[in-house]
């Protein structure tokens, strides 16, 4: 069982779980209290022991299934869909299968192991043959795909053969002296037997691929998503993103929640110490610690909402939505030519109705061209009361201005005003200053510029402007 | 502690907690192994619960350490009594004269008080927090340490000496060591996820929210009056809330609650006009209530639509 473990963790580590090895032991320990015998107790051991992400689970049920279940629930499926097909019942159906092995007992030496176990549907053994063949053909030829396994196992195992035996037995069936239609019954059960095994020995081959291919979890990775870039986002991808974004969100409280603690803790004021302990006679009966004051973030987001960054705008709304969420004192807006403030928006719905409503243009006029120098103008003449030395403001947008007025010199107020100006932009660092984008006339007048087209980097940036 | 995986869930009904067998498996192992459980899951499932209640079943003592952003080892594990040991160096003031008379310079006077210096740093003057007491306890206890999620990644990293040893070492005394091992249960909201070491040192359990079956057992072990009928309509129109994007999806204790107070105003039905207002039971947020209502209304409908069926409209219908 020790083998078992241990290759189904290495398994599970291929599918992105991270096991250790005192976790493997545990596994050991905890069968060696339970023992085998219960399926769902050595289920739910193993994922005690082996799963520590509540995310994990549904990989951790899936491979479990894979591995140690074998073919048993599908062999199941198959009688079921037989019974179905021959319009038999239970008992019926084990009725036949009697009938069936003692007509083979007569035959005795005449018929193949294979062909017995399937006729009386003995599927373990089935399945047993099917691994042995399985296993002889992985160690010869190492390295087939599916298709060719499956061929390989069959010819291994004699497909062909059985074909034919259950060919004569439909022959010999008409002497047995049985009533006929139980006769038709019995000749329609051998040949969806024979189907059902062609269908085993592919699953057998197809799982087995699955297992054992170590390439395979690469390609299903579940966080493909963080670098793939906005542009190129699906409409699936952004049904999935929400999670994402609040995990991000997250991530940024964090972070600046932990710099405010980091400041918080001050160091021994010794004149407030003396002054206090006077009553004690001088005694530093109680100490004081000098006390900084607390910083409550304070963040203004403009985000560009205009057709070139739509699916990044999208996302940063949700992103900005989040924040929005997490802190007190977060003003957004939303731009395009015009520029309006969604903070109200944001505050009373709900996420994704909240960045459809903004998206569609209950705010601001959405299919007007860009005009990054408009929008700030109007952001300086109406909402400058916003900015105080102590707010950050994030800008997000691809500066393309349409050759429309820069108005950089908004920028450089705004830099002056607040404590930290931020610009994200979706596009490639590449394209920056190309045709109508105005970048190189922004950037200088901001503290960080950074090039933002996956959630990869926007971590990573989270990391830079908070820390 | 427990002999089997049943023995664990039968003991756990007698406590009035209903586990599943899963649950019942971990609590086993974790029991048997010696190792820390960390139980993770949305709030309101019963984490902190299953802390209490194995104190409970096994006649142990609890020790509970809740965690909070800032919370450190001196507030975990112990304090010295400063202003204690400064009101004994100010009573003793004599006592200290007599010993430091004659002392020549001040060299033999510093080395003179440094004999009695563990007089000062002795138990007398540990002030032990939970962790400690939880590690000096004379007899086996259940540690519950709550909300692990909301602590510091420093006091994380510190945690991990105490569970994986049972020990801890204070500069003054030295290593202390746990005379039993306790039951530690850990539990998270999963506002953060935790170090892998951390994890690597527990059993993980994730709690979700029960099953109907499940949840149906609980109102009727924890609200016995409640109507069976009406018990049933609730747990499903529930389930079907915590499928919606909430503000804060309904826990176990808010459909207790529900169904108290639906229990308490003779509420047959769920299509009685009372239900509606005293939906603020279940939901805490305008938003929220009003997504509920537009949810029920639904339900409603779709409910008499299958009753207008004439077959398969019994109990048993709602608890699939």
């Amino acid at each position: 069982m020790l083998d078992r473990i241990v290759e189904f963790s290495a398994l599970l580590r291929r599918h992105g779980l991270r096991v250790s090895l005192p976790e493997n032991m545990d596994a050991a320990a905890a069968l060696e209290l339970l023992g085998v015998g219960d399926k769902a107790t050595f289920k739910s051991a193993l994922r005690a022991a082996l799963v520590k992400r509540a995310g994990d689970t549904q990989t951790f049920d899936e491979l479990f299934d894979l591995y140690f279940l074998g073919l048993g629930t599908e062999s199941r499926r198959m009688d079921e869909e037989l019974m179905r097909q021959l319009g038999m019942s239970p008992a019926e159906f084990q009725a036949m299968l009697e009938e069936i092995e003692k007509f083979l007992e007569n035959l005795d030496g005449q018929i193949s192991a294979l062909a017995k176990a399937l006729l009386t549907g003995d599927m373990g053994e089935v399945e047993r043959l099917l691994r042995e063949a399985a296993g002889a053909e992985r160690s010869e030829n190492p390295g087939l795909r599916v298709l060719m396994f499956a061929q390989g196992i069959g010819d291994r195992i004699g497909v062909e053969g059985v074909r034919i035996e259950i060919e004569n037995l439909k022959a010999l069936l008409g002497r047995g002296g049985a009533a006929p239609e139980m006769i038709e019954k019995m000749a329609q059960y051998a040949e969806e037997r024979l189907r059902n095994l062609l269908k085993l020995v592919r699953e057998l081959a197809r799982r087995e691929a699955d297992t054992k291919d170590p390439t395979r979890p690469e390609r299903e990775r579940h966080d493909y998503l963080s670098q793939k870039s906005f542009v190129y986002y699906t409409e699936d991808d952004i049904r999935k993103m929400n999670e994402v974004v609040v995990r991000l969100a997250r991530r940024f409280k964090n972070r600046l929640s932990l710099r405010r603690k980091r400041a918080r803790r001050g160091r021994l004021d010794v004149s407030a110490t003396f002054r206090k302990n006077l009553q004690y006679g001088g005694v530093p009966f109680r100490i004081k610690l000098e006390k900084r004051r607390k910083e409550k973030p304070d963040v203004v987001v403009l985000c560009d909402i205009s057709d070139s960054v739509l699916n990044a705008s999208r996302f940063m709304l949700q992103f900005v939505y989040s924040v929005q969420d997490l802190y007190s004192k977060v003003r957004s807006f939303v731009f395009v030519s015009d520029l309006d403030e969604v903070t109200r928006l944001f505050e009373e719905n709900e996420i994704h109705q909240a960045v459809e409503m903004a998206l569609r243009g209950d705010v601001i006029d959405v299919y007007s061209h860009s005009n990054f120098g408009r929008a700030f103008e109007i952001f300086y003449r109406e909402h400058w009361t916003a900015i105080t030395p102590k707010t950050t403001v994030l800008v997000i947008g691809d500066g393309r201005n349409n050759y429309n007025r820069a108005n950089d010199w908004v920028l450089q107020e705004i830099r002056r005003k607040a404590k930290q100006l931020v610009w994200l932009n979706p596009e490639s660092r590449m394209t920056w200053g190309y045709g109508d984008s105005e970048m190189p006339r922004y950037a200088p007048h901001c503290h960080v510029v950074e090039e933002c087209r996956n959630i990869h980097q926007l971590y990573q940036l989270i990391d830079r402007i908070a820390a | 502690m427990f002999k089997s995986v049943d023995e664990v869930v039968s003991r756990l009904a007698e406590e009035r907690y209903i586990a599943s067998r899963e649950v019942a498996t971990v609590v086993y192992l974790a029991a048997a192994m010696r190792k820390p459980i960390l139980v993770e899951g949305p709030a309101g499932v019963g984490k902190t619960e299953l802390g209490k209640v194995l104190a409970g079943t096994l006649k142990l003592d609890l020790i509970r350490l809740q965690c909070y952003e800032g919370l450190d080892e001196a507030k975990a594990l112990y304090e010295w009594e400063y202003a204690k040991q400064l009101l004994y160096t100010q009573v003793l003031k004599d006592k200290i004269g007599e010993v430091l008379e004659g002392a020549k310079g001040l060299r033999q006077a510093v080395e003179r008080i440094a004999q009695e210096e563990d007089v000062f740093f002795s138990d007398r003057f540990l002030l032990p927090r939970p962790l400690l007491s939880a590690l000096l306890a004379p007899k086996p206890i259940v540690l519950l340490i709550d909300e692990i999620d909301k602590s510091d990644t420093e006091f994380e990293a510190f945690l991990l000496e105490v569970l994986s040893d049972f020990q801890v070492s204070v500069p003054e005394l030295g290593t202390l060591k746990a005379k039993h091992i306790p039951l530690v249960v850990l539990t998270s909201n999963n506002s953060r996820e935790m170090s892998d070491a951390l994890k690597r040192r527990c059993l993980h359990l994730y709690l979700d929210f029960p099953d109907a079956e499940r949840e149906m057992e609980i109102i009727r072990l924890k609200v016995p009056g409640a109507d069976k009928k009406l018990a049933a309509e609730v747990v499903e129109l529930l389930h079907r809330l915590r499928k919606l994007d909430l503000k804060k999806r309904p826990s176990i204790s808010e459909t207790l609650d529900w169904v108290k107070a639906l229990t308490l105003l003779n509420v047959k039905s769920l299509d009685d006009a009372l239900v509606t207002e005293t939906l603020s039971t279940v939901m805490k947020y305008e938003a929220d209530i009003r997504k509920a209502q537009q949810e029920l209304k639904e339900y409603l409908a779709v409910r008499k639509a299958k009753v207008a069926q004439p077959a398969a409209t019994s109990d048993k219908d709602f608890l699939n």
